[in-house]
């Protein structure tokens, strides 16, 4: 009954209400966006590294995340090996011998991390090969080499060009060798492209002096849900002489950054309805001293002032409510088709591309934020009408009656 | 000498779809001095009439002269400066703007025609003292009576010494000594002054002491006198 | 005082509850716009301010072609013509070489960014010499004495005094190397830096590398982004040598400058929808006391008050409204950033390992730039300008009449 009368109410100045409901729509739409650029920046960060380099799960030498060097090499391949083909879960795995060095062509040179991989086993759990812009990615060559595209501008090269890549074996001696750019890769990361380069793990392994050996086992899961259990399991198979680390543990300061944006988009909601809560006390005052005479023959009609009370608060919940899910639905629809076709910042695309993000964001939404303004907005709208709806329950009847 | 006249006039209102003639075929001749009441029972278009007189409104037919000049067909800002220059209006209730004191009420029309600060202030309050109103100068409308009200809306009708004053229903708010009193101030400016007023009226206080005297009945005038 | 404005100001405090709630939203857009803009404004300076006196420098000569492409071939001599004209000039300049090499402690080797620069006169330009975190800076540019980034240092398991191998790509394409010892290391809290700077005189590079007298940039000091563009035009017309650029801080930052660009403009989106939330509310306080005036109106139309004069009633009362909330907020406002200008916010633990990550500064400082706070107050008079529109439209088309009969 009460939310009945509330609910003639919100209708009977539409003009008001829909003004109302107007200002939270615009709020909505605005947290949807802002939230979905946000998130979809920081997933793409996220999405990309994974899917270009780190996997899900890399196990190394004891020390080798923190220092890596050549000399800190798997020593039983075999025993790795078999403990991963023994674990489920695990879609697929690959080798790669990792160390920095130096790649010089005719006319400069550039300190890189040389990546020694299988180029079958490499393309089915990255997508690396999936940004070659020109040539191919590692094929049968011995001596075929795949650089960024910052990196060949940088030396100066194309494809066929000789370059010359240094590094040092674990004896202490410098090993070097010949390759030809076979391929030229452009991620959505301008540091990735500068710094790494792609040579089959076989050339590598006798230019740094490795035999078979490599750094480390790198695996994508059938499901990332299930990273930290499968990492157990490994890391109990394999013994404190093997690091097991998970992409949170490779990536820990996006990761921070990701929880720390989780946990403060609630400042955001907040500000933005703060910004409504002044619309919303002068509409809720108008509503009540608009209605002064009613109200007091309401309450000569002997409702109580609960029920009085109630009814303000209840028209302000319906139009914070209408509000949220109208401007829900709205940013929704301005959302959806965003989040297929990207937004292009390509004005941005430099700054972009030190992130990692690539100049294209694709907005993802949160549906922990849809949860957080659902509540939220509908509560500001509340403690918007706190006060006005005290002021009605403040009046005295017999002076409510009698004012015109 | 006439100032005003209504030919033929005919106003009809669509509610909700339905014809209402409100005014059908009024003929009237309104002279300088006149002191005339309109009469009639409730809804037979004594507003309506009034209005069309003020230029407030446009007739369905027919015509109103301005000392011969036809004022149906000016357009609306013509029409405000027309008012703003020839007439003075007296309404029920809501004649003054609530956050202006009595004074700066009747300023606010002499301001509207451009009137410097001072000789506003000077002719305002001259005025005032005249009908015996000066007290109220500095009152805001809250802290007047209804009667002190009217009194002022009176005084702010003749301030820019307008052709005719139309009021409609000017005493209706009020109890019957008050609406005397008001009486007494716009037939004594009617004779010192020699403004010509039009009311509208169920007052029988006011119908007495009319000059000429309209009844109305459905829109027309049944009896003159 | 103007009746019309008198008027307007009365109405203003007739319904005193729902002025200062209109206000207060007025004032709490403006607070926290500017609140925020000076935050923006002031951290953007100031990484601007660090990023650029760290070492960019705000204006550099270097070689036509080696900003795309950074190699030794793109290099210049640095000859007595060009130095005598610098000098006549008094400029605060100083010469470097980069390169990308190998530095070698024991069995690691890491890779390395080889700056080549004199120390006595790189003390004039940047403040890189003043971030030693432990020994001692070189003085010579022939010394065989290096200083390397913290976290390198830490990197390569090596200490001060210890010796290094470092090995490049010299000149003419052939490897070179040589043993340098360290003798000091810098902090710079950009991770890029710490982990890869190696300085090293400038001779010394030059004769490592085979370069003879060819550098790669001259850096110069300015007092500031303003007098930086200046400086850069001189440059360009005391030397017009087409083999040779001036290339300004933002030509030398390209990414650092997007990636404020990139912060700005979704600080202004967001601040726009701040300030269209409040124009809403603006608009229906706006339009409920003109619609609850509307007899009133009705009268003053019947007596002759001009239509516009009416419109223009509303739009001073509105103004009028928006004008103290703005004084309000104003005031706040430069209290607030006036306090961060004086106790920048130091940003602690993790947060600052995130900025360090960016290569940002982790503190955040605040502005008192007048342009903040006029587009600021601007920018919400004009959108209370607009909120208007509609009631104002609708006195407009208000028939005395109406007003008259509206209940
Ligand atoms: N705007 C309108 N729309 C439709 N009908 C109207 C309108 N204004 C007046 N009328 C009708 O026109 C007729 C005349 O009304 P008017 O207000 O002129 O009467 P009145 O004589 O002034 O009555 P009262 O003494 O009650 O004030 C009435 O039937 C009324 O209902
Ligand atoms: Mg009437």
């Amino acid at each position: 009954m009460l939310f009945k009368l509330a609910w003639r109410n919100v209708w009977r100045n539409k003009r008001r209400s829909l003004i109302v409901i107007g200002s939270v729509i615009v709020g909505m739409i605005a947290v949807i966006l802002s939230d979905g650029l946000s998130n979809g920046m920081l997933r793409q960060m996220l999405d990309n590294q994974i899917s270009s380099n780190i996997l899900h799960i890399q196990i190394h030498k004891k020390g080798f995340n923190d220092n890596k060097i050549i000399k800190n090499y798997i020593e039983d391949s075999d025993r790795v090996e078999a403990a991963v083909n023994n674990t489920r879960g695990i879609k697929a795995y690959t080798k790669r011998v990792i160390t920095f060095g130096l790649l010089s062509s005719a006319n400069s040179s550039a300190g890189v991390f040389i990546y020694g991989i299988q180029p079958e086993t490499e393309k089915e759990v990255s997508v690396i090969n999936s940004y070659i812009k020109e040539g191919n990615f590692l094929g049968t060559g011995k001596r075929d080499i795949a650089i960024g595209q910052k990196l060949a501008e940088k030396l100066d090269v194309g494809l066929g060009d000789k370059v010359v890549a240094m590094a040092n074996t674990p004896s202490g001696s410098i090993g070097s060798d010949m390759f030809r750019v076979a391929g030229i890769f452009q991620t959505a990361s301008s540091d990735y492209d500068k710094v790494i380069i792609y040579v089959p793990i076989e050339t590598a392994q006798s230019m740094l002096e490795l035999n078979d050996k490599s750094n480390e086992f790198a695996m994508m899961l059938n499901d990332y849900k299930n990273v930290a259990s499968v990492k157990e399991e490994l890391s109990a198979k394999l013994g404190s002489e093997y690091e097991v680390l998970s992409y949170q543990d490779l990536l820990p300061m996006l990761i921070f950054q990701m929880d720390l944006y989780r946990e403060s988009m609630w400042i955001l909601n907040l500000i933005i309805g703060l910004a409504l809560i002044f619309g919303i006390i002068n509409t809720m005052l108008m509503s009540v001293f608009e209605r002064i005479q009613e109200i007091g023959v309401l309450m000569a009609a002997g409702m109580k002032s609960y029920q009085i009370y109630f009814m303000f608060i209840f028209e302000a919940l319906i139009i914070g409510i209408i509000g949220t899910l109208l401007g829900i639905a709205a940013g929704l629809l301005v959302h959806l088709p965003l989040s297929f076709t990207g937004i292009d910042f390509s004005l941005f695309s430099e700054a972009l591309e030190s992130f990692g993000v690539g100049a294209v964001i694709y907005p993802v939404l949160s549906i922990e934020n849809l949860i957080s303004v659902l509540i939220i907005i509908p509560m500001i709208a509340v403690a918007g009408a706190l006060y006005p709806a005290y002021k009605a329950v403040k009046l005295e009847p017999v002076y409510a009656i009698n004012y015109v | 000498m006439e100032i005003l006249r209504a030919e033929n006039l005919v106003k009809i209102y669509q509610d909700n779809g339905v014809p209402v003639h409100a005014v059908r075929g009024i003929n009237l001749s309104i002279k300088k001095g006149d002191y005339i009441v309109i009469a009639g029972p409730s809804g037979s278009g004594k507003t309506t009439l009034l209005n069309l007189l003020g230029a407030l409104d446009r007739p369905t037919n027919g015509k109103v002269y301005f000392q011969n000049e036809d004022i149906t067909t000016k357009s609306k800002s013509e029409l405000s400066k027309f008012r703003l220059n020839n007439l003075g209006f007296i309404f029920q209730a809501y004649n003054l703007i609530p956050v202006l004191t009595a004074l700066e009420n009747i300023e606010f029309s002499m301001m509207l025609k451009g009137i410097p600060e001072k000789e506003r202030e000077e002719k305002a309050l001259a005025l005032m003292e005249e009908l015996g109103i000066k007290e109220l100068a500095h009152k805001r409308p809250n802290e007047m009576s209804g009667g002190q009200q009217q009194r002022v809306a009176v005084v702010r009708a003749i301030v820019n010494n307008p052709a005719i004053v139309l009021a409609d229903e000017p005493t209706a708010n009020l109890d019957s000594k008050t609406a005397q009193h008001l009486l007494e101030l716009m037939q004594r400016m009617n004779k010192e002054k020699n403004i010509t007023f039009v009311f509208s009226s169920h007052d029988k206080q006011v119908i007495e002491q009319a000059e000429r005297l309209l009844i109305l009945k459905d829109g027309m005038i049944v009896n003159e006198e | 005082m103007n009746l019309l404005l008198k008027l307007a100001w009365r109405n203003i405090w007739r319904n005193k509850r729902r002025s200062i709630i209109t206000l207060a939203a007025v004032s709490f857009a403006a607070l926290l716009a500017i609140g925020m803009r000076g935050i923006q404004i002031g951290t953007y300076s100031l990484n601007y301010k660090t990023a650029i006196e760290l070492f960019t420098s705000y204006v550099q000569i270097q070689k036509t072609g080696y900003r795309d492409n950074p190699s030794l071939n793109n290099s210049f001599v640095f000859d007595n013509d060009i130095k005598n004209i610098l000098e006549e000039e008094s400029y605060k300049f100083t010469p470097r070489i980069y390169a990308d090499g190998l530095i070698s402690y024991k069995d690691a080797s890491l890779g390395a960014a080889l700056f080549g620069i004199v120390p006595s006169t790189e003390k004039n330009v940047t403040t890189v010499t003043n971030k030693l975190s432990a020994g001692t800076f070189f003085d010579s540019d022939n010394s065989n004495q290096i200083v390397v980034g913290a976290k390198l240092l830490e990197n390569l398991n090596a200490k001060i005094g210890d010796e290094v191998v470092i090995l490049s790509q010299g000149f003419d394409g052939s490897l070179g190397n040589q043993k340098f010892t360290i003798s000091g290391t810098v902090k710079m809290g950009m991770s890029e830096f710490d982990g890869m700077a190696v300085f090293i005189g400038l001779s010394s590079l030059q004769h490592l590398l085979g370069m003879d007298d060819r550098i790669n940039a001259i850096a110069f000091d300015a007092d500031g982004l303003e007098s930086a563009e200046i400086l850069k035009r001189d440059l360009m017309q005391k030397i017009s040598d087409p083999e040779l650029s001036m290339l300004l801080w933002e030509e030398l930052l390209p990414e650092l400058k997007q990636l404020i660009e990139f912060d700005n403009v979704s600080g202004i989106f967001f601040l726009g929808i701040l300030i269209v939330i409040v124009a809403f509310g603006i608009l229906n306080t706006v339009l409920m006391s003109v619609t609850e005036r509307f007899k009133e109106f009705g009268v003053v139309l019947s007596i002759g008050m001009p239509q516009h004069n009416l419109v223009k009633l509303v739009y001073i009362e509105t103004i009028m409204i928006t004008i103290i909330g703005l004084i309000l907020g104003n005031i706040l406002g430069y209290a607030v950033n006036y306090y961060i200008v004086q106790n920048p916010i130091i940003l602690g633990g993790d947060l600052s390992r995130i900025y360090e990550e960016y290569n940002f500064v982790p503190r955040l400082e605040s502005s008192l730039n007048a342009h903040i706070f006029f587009n600021v107050s601007l920018s919400i008079v004009i959108i209370s300008i607009i909120a208007c529109f509609y009631p104002a439209y609708k006195v407009y088309k208000l028939e005395p009449l109406k007003g008259i009969r509206h209940t």
